[in-house]
């Protein structure tokens, strides 16, 4: 007895229809974003598809990633099984007993364990979600215990009990031809009464077809639209770090920045409808940690509601009614929650399907600043220093050069200098930062490296501007700055600042100027290396070390083993490791300029950081950046840690050769 | 031909360029040629045109360092000698370029200051620059007077004459109540239409940015923001000193062709005059050119800074401040003591304000406030950078702290190394004592 097949083709048919039609609606709202280059370089992407999407790279990151794991590559081989469901519920003649004996045992057997693994991997999933449920998994608008989800997933272990049925029957009516390859629908046979094995088969049969054509209708609808989106995504990904903002043009009758949903480009709509709110982002985030109103998931979260809220109006050419900025609502951002972002790079690390959060916030902080002129008042003294002495504090220029005080200074001359050395604004004005520059000229004339400063030519690097979004000040910036490199024939920097490094490395390249820049612990690691560094690691005086990686330094520019090679070098031990390091690092609560600015909602970031230093006893807490430097010292301070000390590593490697001249002398 | 020999022509000679001295200024020999003699090369120096130059000597006065000189041909030479031996020496002759001008501006007189005012009270910057008004006027030999604008402000022409007005231009109506831009811009520019002032100084405070720039405008003179210094120069030129090019460098600006010349200064900067309140002085009502119909702006409420505390740390001339050194909450009562005493107010670092200790409004530094009183006394503070661009430029600083290497101590003009809970009681002990004994003497 074959199930109505006209019955089932009609159903199917409406199903693909609606399918088809809800995918063409959401798609197309992407099309409404601002044009972006994402198709370039294919097996590049290609590549990180199969690492990302397929691989599952980052969603095994963590250990319940697994169970994803599991799931994802239980539906690639199980898509042959509904295939085949599909197509015989509508040609009953069509099956996979057509395809050669092996290769069909193989299948069943495969399709067996496979079902048998998600089972088991949804009995877990619910599990996590009803009993453990991990606080990242909720978000403002999203809860873990939704119905959605747990739709979703009785959806799915329905299909797996259907289908153990429906295969059980046919086996124990003895009309399956390979079944002594199926273990498990084997065993499922031996337990149907014997009576209604025909009845089995029917609800089975239909309980399959209809759930897996239900999932079919619901899936555009759901965040489990990922299932379509991931794996685009990952192909469509930034094939560079993303963490660099892209240009604006400053030409009359431009718009600025992102004050409306369809201003993001299509690629951040279509990561909207990437994100399956798994809450990793959030985990991450050092503003979502400490209590502030920013979680990166509802950044995106709120990109995908106000452009399906507004879908309507912009089918029209109009603009939406929602606002993306403004009070609390979903679907909407609030300026709050943009500010708060430090750009640690936290939540696009975190993200499984290469989602880029970030920079979406920097898009709308760009529109804050350069369309509204809307932002705390703190920036106003920022901005103006910037813009009339170039440098965060209004400090006259003339006095950039005052660490060398104690030192010969040294202008850079091209020809003559091998290495400019960028000092940059905290090292050049900051009392604390100025004795990191002396350590760090102390090390390289100690190496014979060959180096000059600009001196009162330097100018601001601009990094803060750009992450605040003051596009406009920081594009004039670096056209001074790329014309006086330009100008001065500079072609090797050494920055002290791991925010001077982004900017001239990775920033300045798209105005054309191509640097190799390093930072000074990349530097003194390479020199160790060369022997044009002595230490010989008996340093002790620092005590236990424990080293906190700059978002900048680490995450964003790949620089992990350096300075803990360094420190390494010094002290004769490498440093003790917080609990959050490497790519996974937590920000010290200064970057994106929030140096500039007031902490009054939540905890304080960097006290988040020092807690979770201080949790390893440590004699010294080791950064390599000016803010890191700062917001440590102050967070011990407010400690009341005063017998743990900051230095750079810079510092533990003067120091070190410093000690080794004193034994030696 | 019996005509006899006319006297030879005085000969005018041709601009020459000499060598090494252009700095390629940026052609202002070039922008005042009337013949388009000159062309700049690619150094940015100029090439003149001889069979054109008509020798003018424009471009030989406008050079800023003296680069380009009048050159004659030896038969030329001959012939001025020739003059010079004969002729009477003539009067200079002079420029009548120069003469127009003179005479267009001759026609301004007197140094004028804007006294600002909220809800009927002074901003004390506009009495400061009374002070420097009374110094400019004498220099130029003429009245002082100040602008009195609002409503039921009439109050205030007495105050202005204890500050060294000798006339107040007084404008009253309910038109003026609230400062807008527009009705001021109409009222001040009424009065300069009818008075032609040749100097107008204002405070260069909110009001006073937005008003002086509109103004300026409006009546097509120049303005120099911003000003540390003015004086006048022999020819009646204000001397209008700021800090330019990210305060590099000092630079006196010159409105040299127009009238009258407008200066912002920021308040502080000048020094505040003695209050005469004897002096008197000659009120003129002047009648309000606008009406309510015509302004657009309306002031519908004014909603006041929230802040709790009225204390205003920006404009106080001694600050006590207290950072993490203060230790806690109860201590700052002892620099409120010693504030009281000195009649200042206390202040605070970030650290102490994050800690609950003192209000935000209290705050000093970058994202605070940015003070320059008299004395600026800080206690327990280490001297972060965030905390020093908000005070460095104090006239005097004193330091305490316990740690000899704190950073403070490199802009402090006094430190004290030790313990300030020793150290304040016993300097807020003795300031008293030296207060009571001179109410005794």
């Amino acid at each position: 007895m074959m199930p109505h097949n006209a019955i089932f083709t009609a159903l199917l048919s409406a199903s693909l229809a609606f399918f088809c039609w809800s995918v063409y609606r959401r798609f197309s709202l992407v099309l409404h974003g601002q044009p972006e280059e994402r198709l370039d370089h294919p097996a590049r992407r290609l590549k990180e598809m199969l690492l990302y999407a397929f691989a599952q790279m980052r969603v095994l990151k963590k250990p319940f990633g697994l169970n994803h794991f599991v799931i994802f590559w239980s539906f690639m081989i199980l898509a042959i099984a509904n295939g085949e469901f599909l197509l015989n519920g509508v040609f009953p003649s069509v099956s996979l007993s057509l395809l050669p004996e092996g290769v069909h045992r193989f299948l069943l057997f495969a399709f067996d364990l496979v079902s048998l693994f998600t089972l088991v991997a949804i009995v877990l999933a619910f599990g996590r979600r009803l009993i453990v449920k991990p606080p990242y998994l909720d978000s403002l608008y999203v809860k873990g215990r939704s119905v959605e989800g747990f739709l979703i997933l009785a959806f799915i272990a329905l299909l797996m009990v259907a289908y153990f049925g429906l295969h059980g029957a046919l086996i124990a009516q003895g009309r399956e031809s390979v079944a002594s390859a199926m273990p498990i629908s084997s065993l499922v046979a031996g337990f149907l009464p014997a009576g209604s094995l025909g009845g089995v088969e029917l609800v089975s049969w239909w309980l399959h077809a209809i759930v897996l054509l239900a999932f079919i209708c619901f899936l555009p609808h759901s965040k489990h639209m990922h299932i379509l989106t991931a794996i685009p995504n990952c192909y469509l990904g930034s094939l560079d770090w993303p963490a660099t903002q892209p240009r604006e043009t400053f030409e009359k009758g431009q718009l600025f920045g992102v004050g409306s949903v369809e201003r993001f480009t299509w690629k951040d709509l279509f990561d909207s409808f990437s994100c399956t709110e798994c809450g990793r982002c959030q985990a991450a985030c050092p503003a979502t940690c400490t209590g502030k109103p920013l979680n990166p998931r509802q950044i995106v979260h709120a990109i995908k509601t106000n452009l399906l809220e507004n879908s309507q109006a912009l089918r029209e050419g109009r603009s939406g009614t929602l606002p993306l900025i403004g009070d609390e609502g979903e679907g909407t951002n609030t300026e709050d929650a943009i500010w708060s972002c430090t750009t640690c790079g936290a939540c696009i690390e975190a993200c499984p399907v290469l989602i880029e959060q970030m920079p979406k916030i920097i898009k709308m902080r760009r529109h804050l600043v350069e369309t509204e002129a809307r932002f705390p008042e703190e920036l106003l003294n920022l901005f103006e220093n910037m813009e009339q002495r170039s440098n965060p504090w209004g400090i006259a220029p003339g006095e950039r050069a005052k660490w060398v005080s104690t030192m010969e200074v040294r202008p850079f001359v091209a020809g003559e200098t091998e290495y400019l050395l960028y000092v940059g604004c905290a090292g050049s004005f900051d009392s604390r930062a100025k004795q990191v520059t002396v350590a760090l000229a102390t090390v390289l004339d100690a190496a014979g490296v060959s180096w000059g400063i600009l001196g009162k030519d330097e100018k601001c690097c601009g990094d803060s501007l750009r992450r605040l979004g003051n596009e406009f000040l920081f594009d004039k910036m670096a056209r001074e700055n790329v014309e006086l490199f330009r100008e001065r024939k500079v072609t090797k920097v050494i920055t002290l600042c791991p925010h001077c490094l982004t900017t001239l490395k990775n920033d300045y390249r798209q105005y054309g100027l191509e640097l190799e820049v390093v930072h000074q612990s990349e530097l003194v690691a390479r020199l160790i290396a060369q022997g044009r560094i002595k230490l010989d690691g008996s340093d002790k005086s620092l005590g236990k070390i424990s080293y906190h990686d700059p978002c900048y330094l680490g995450r964003h520019n790949g620089v992990f083993d350096a300075p803990r090679g360094a420190i390494e070098a010094a002290t004769g031990s490498a440093p003790q490791e917080l609990e959050r390091h490497g790519r996974n690092s937590f920000c010290c609560g200064a970057g994106g300029g929030r140096m500039w600015m007031e902490e009054f909602i939540g905890e304080r970031v960097n006290h988040a950081r020092v807690d979770e230093a201080l949790a390893g006893n440590p004699d010294t807490i080791c950064v390599a950046c000016p803010y890191c430097m700062t917001m440590m010292e102050d967070g011990l301070k407010d400690k009341g840690a005063n017998n743990v000390r900051v230095k750079d590593v810079i510092e533990v490697v003067a120091e070190g050769l410093m000690r080794k001249e004193l034994r030696k002398g | 031909m019996t005509e006899a020999p006319k006297p030879p022509k005085k000969p005018r000679g041709k601009a020459a360029l000499l060598e090494d001295k252009c700095i390629a200024c940026g052609a202002r020999c070039q922008s005042v040629c009337p013949v388009d003699a000159i062309k700049m090369n690619d150094a940015g120096e100029p090439i003149i045109d001889a069979s054109r130059c008509i020798g003018c000597v424009k471009c030989v006065k406008v050079c800023p360092v003296q680069a380009l000189q009048m050159s004659f041909t030896p038969e030329e030479l001959r012939i001025l000698e020739e003059l010079a031996a004969t002729a009477a020496p003539e009067a200079p002759e002079e420029d009548p370029e120069e003469a127009a001008l003179r005479k267009r501006l001759s026609v301004y007189s007197g140094v004028w200051v804007f006294v600002e005012q909220t809800e009927g009270e002074a901003a004390k910057v506009s009495w400061e620059l009374l002070g420097k008004g009374k110094e400019l006027a004498r220099a130029r030999k003429c009245g002082l007077f100040a602008v009195v604008m609002g409503e039921n402000v009439e109050h205030l022409c007495s105050q202005a004459f204890g500050y060294g007005a000798e006339t107040v231009y007084l404008m009253d109506a309910p038109v003026l109540r609230h400062y807008r831009t527009e009705s001021y811009q109409k009222s001040l520019c009424a009065l300069i239409e009818k008075y032609k002032p040749e100097v107008i100084l204002m405070g260069a405070t909110g009001l006073g940015r937005d008003l002086a720039g509109v103004v300026a405008t409006v009546v097509g003179t120049g303005l120099t923001a911003d000003c540390t210094g003015l004086s006048v120069d022999e020819k009646g030129n204000l001397m209008q000193t700021r800090p330019a090019f990210g305060g590099n460098i000092m630079a006196t600006i010159v409105c040299d062709k127009f009238r009258p010349q407008m200066s912002t200064v920021r308040p502080h900067v000048m020094a505040m005059p003695e209050f005469d309140p004897q002096a008197r002085g000659e009120t003129v009502r002047e009648p309000v050119p606008v009406t309510e119909d015509e302004i657009q702006v309306k002031v519908l409420e004014i909603l006041m800074d929230g802040s709790g505390s009225k204390v205003d740390i920006a404009g106080a001339e001694f600050i006590v401040s207290g950072g993490r050194g203060m230790m806690g909450k109860e201590n700052f009562a002892m620099l409120q003591e010693l504030a009281d005493v000195l009649g200042g107010v206390v202040g605070a670092s970030r650290s102490a304000v994050d800690a609950g200790w003192m209000p935000q409004d209290r705050q000093v530094g970058q994202t605070g406030k940015t003070v320059r009183p008299k004395v600026y006394i800080a206690c327990g503070i280490s001297g972060a950078i965030q905390h020093l661009v908000g005070m460095q430029d104090s006239d005097v600083v004193i330091a305490i702290n316990r740690d000899p290497e704190a950073p403070i101590f490199q802009v402090a003009s006094y430190g004290l190394v030790g313990d300030l809970f020793r150290i304040i009681p016993a300097l807020t002990g003795k300031l008293k004592a030296l207060k009571a004994a001179r109410q005794r003497a």
